[in-house]
């Protein structure tokens, strides 16, 4: 019996030597990583806890990274203060790759377009979303507040995950994103119309995928997340693999999942079946097709995050928000996932896109999706974003309505000023074009 | 490592599957402030669905649930349950809830199929975490689990990740 993606990297980075043949889902391994990656909101915890312990240096600070992303802007005295304590951890821990505010961007973007985060590597991650870097087919696992143990050790321990394979057949229908097709793998799994528990499952996608670029496939990666998968595993295509080798700062240790592997599950999507969906407040799991919620009046709206941060998203929106403005009473943050997509948007001219349309553009981050550090909505009011989740009270208020849709439909509502299928407006088609090649 | 550190005795409390950690280990209230005060969770402890549980309990009592147990990777209901001294066997645990558990100290077992059909509330228990065997003195029988794995036995016995980093600090941290 052949091994699915995770047990083969697992195999390779675990620390017994017994392993390196092969594991199996269930058995317990002790990771060396590639990488070890601390965000800015979990820092003081961490150093706290090896404070405590008399820990005064980490293992391995040339490969540990620490990320500002969670909060850019320090719209408090506290959170500048916060911002301090890091700094000077960073250089109490002689951390090499320190990536301050406005330095980097989105700890689970940037990386994979800076070839940090390459196909085949495994990580330890403080955070639930790095398994992002399943749409390069590597795999970031969360550890929560256990970072401290891993900073101070180098491991801890892992049960090697089950995998669930999801065959994506056909194509998908012009207007419809990889947003979409996560919305609608929360909605299936929920219905049980797929057999699948994606609880502390890797869910390894199959088929038809060559027709999803880098962007395409950090949103596939998005809301398989938020269902509590410990990884996604997108097999990288020929292209994304030459994107990753031309940019690449370690070495690949490509991976593929065997064609005799074990799955505690498999199902199939039909991606000519779905529409645009929405997701309606409360959870991933409510999706529906957007035709449920058109017309609702929104107040706000957000493009970003680790589920929409690539420039892919940001083209998207461009292409609707282009020559229009947005509906007086509406308003509209959008967060690049990384500084390289800030810039690129000024040199490609869509900063002006844009600005013209009345959007306000922040620094790349996590933007409102973190606690609504920026960017919060008022009591009662109404937002469809691309946020990673819509979970009650994540903008601030519990009374607050918050609605999720791909970056076609936040842009279409924020001009209209209610929730819009983008595919009854017209999009700028040479900025679509740009799709095919923005992360060749 | 002493043997009566591993095996618990004392009266069962039977739960149900699928019990949260918000409103169902502690009040929500609890996970939202991320309260890690022992002292101030440990009178909120199964609240909602076993009020009075948590004031008449005594050390060495054992928690016995069924299938995904605690699910998400939140913490506060197992210092506080690590503060009372009880034990937890269930029948599943989501793997993060395991984590979140074995990492504050808690003596668990997990899985444990069928436990649900070997006890009820109020059963004299006795459980051995580190071989794992269930008995049910009320009933006089006996099932066997699997144990604790012993990679994470040295991870309870130090009371968690913390207690474990400060004597893992004691012998690979330079002077």
């Amino acid at each position: 019996m052949g091994f699915t993606a995770i047990e083969k990297v697992l195999a390779r980075v675990s620390r017994d030597e017994g392993h390196r043949a092969g594991v199996r889902a269930g058995t317990l391994v002790y990771p060396e990583p590639d990488m070890v990656m601390i965000h800015d909101g979990l820092v003081i915890d961490a150093k706290n806890a090896l404070d405590a312990a008399g820990i005064t240096q980490i293992h391995a600070p040339e490969r540990t990274m620490m990320v500002s992303d969670h909060d850019v802007l320090y719209g408090s005295e506290r959170a500048a203060q916060r911002g301090a304590f890091n700094r000077r951890t960073a250089k109490t821990w002689r951390i090499q790759n320190f990536y301050d505010v406005g330095r980097g961007g989105h700890g689970h973007i940037f990386p994979m377009e800076d070839g940090l985060v390459v196909p085949g590597m495994f990580y330890f991650d403080n955070d639930t979303h790095a398994t992002n870097a399943g749409a390069v087919g590597a795999f970031g696992l969360r550890v929560g507040g256990e970072i401290a143990r891993v900073l101070a050790t180098g491991t801890t321990w892992v049960p090697v995950p089950q995998s669930v394979r999801l065959e994506l057949r056909g194509r998908l229908a012009r207007g419809v994103y990889g947003r979409d097709v996560g919305f609608y793998l929360a909605r299936s799994v929920a219905a049980g119309l797929l057999p699948f528990d994606l609880d502390y499952r890797v869910l390894e996608y199959a088929g038809d995928l060559d027709q999803f670029g880098l962007g395409a496939r950090v949103a596939l990666c998005s809301t398989a997340t938020e269902m509590r998968a410990a990884g996604v595993f997108v097999p990288p295509s020929a292209r994304i693999l030459d994107y990753c080798k031309a940019r690449a700062k370690r070495p690949l240790h490509t991976v593929y999942p065997d064609a005799d592997a074990h799955y505690e599950a498999s199902g199939t999507i039909d991606l000519a079946q779905i529409g645009p969906q929405v997701v309606l407040p409360g959870d991933v799991t409510r999706a529906t097709d957007i035709g449920e919620a058109v017309g609702t009046a929104v107040d706000h709206a957000f493009i970003g995050s680790c589920g929409s941060g690539m420039y892919d998203d940001l083209l998207v929106a461009a292409s609707i928000l282009k020559g229009r403005q947005l509906a007086p009473g509406t308003r509209l943050f959008v967060v690049p996932g990384s500084e390289r997509s800030t810039k690129r948007l000024v040199a490609d001219g869509l900063m002006q896109v844009f600005l013209d349309a009345g959007a306000i553009v922040l620094p790349a981050g996590c933007g409102p999706c973190n606690d609504a550090v920026v960017g919060p909505l008022g009591s009662g009011e109404v937002s469809i974003s691309t946020a990673t989740n819509n979970n009650t009270g994540r903008f601030g208020p519990r009374d607050a309505s918050l609605f999720l849709g791909s970056p076609a439909t936040v842009a279409a509502s924020a001009v209209m000023g209610r929730i819009t299928d983008a595919r009854t407006m017209s999009a700028d088609a040479a900025v679509l074009d740009a799709l095919e090649t923005c992360y060749a | 490592m002493p043997e009566s550190f591993w095996r618990l005795r004392g009266r069962c409390l039977k739960l149900g599957h699928d019990v949260p950690h918000a409103n169902g280990i502690v009040p929500l209230r609890l996970i939202t402030g991320r309260e890690n005060d022992p002292a101030k969770i440990t009178p909120y402890l199964f609240e909602q669905i076993a009020p009075g549980f948590a004031a008449q309990c005594k050390p060495g009592d054992i928690v016995v649930a069924g299938r995904r147990f605690g699910m998400g990777p939140k913490v506060p209901g197992y210092i506080g349950m690590r503060a009372l001294g009880l034990g937890l066997v269930c029948e599943s645990m989501p793997v993060q809830a395991y984590r979140g558990a074995i990492g504050e100290g808690l003596r668990v077992l997990s899985p444990c199929p069928g436990v649900l059909d070997a006890c009820e509330t109020g059963d004299l228990l006795e459980v051995d975490f580190s071989t794992g065997r269930f008995t049910n003195e009320t009933r006089g029988t006996t099932r066997e689990f699997a144990p604790l794995p012993p990679e994470l036995q040295e991870l309870v016995l130090h009371g968690g990740t913390a207690g474990w980093l400060v004597q893992w600090a004691k012998t690979n941290q330079p002077a």
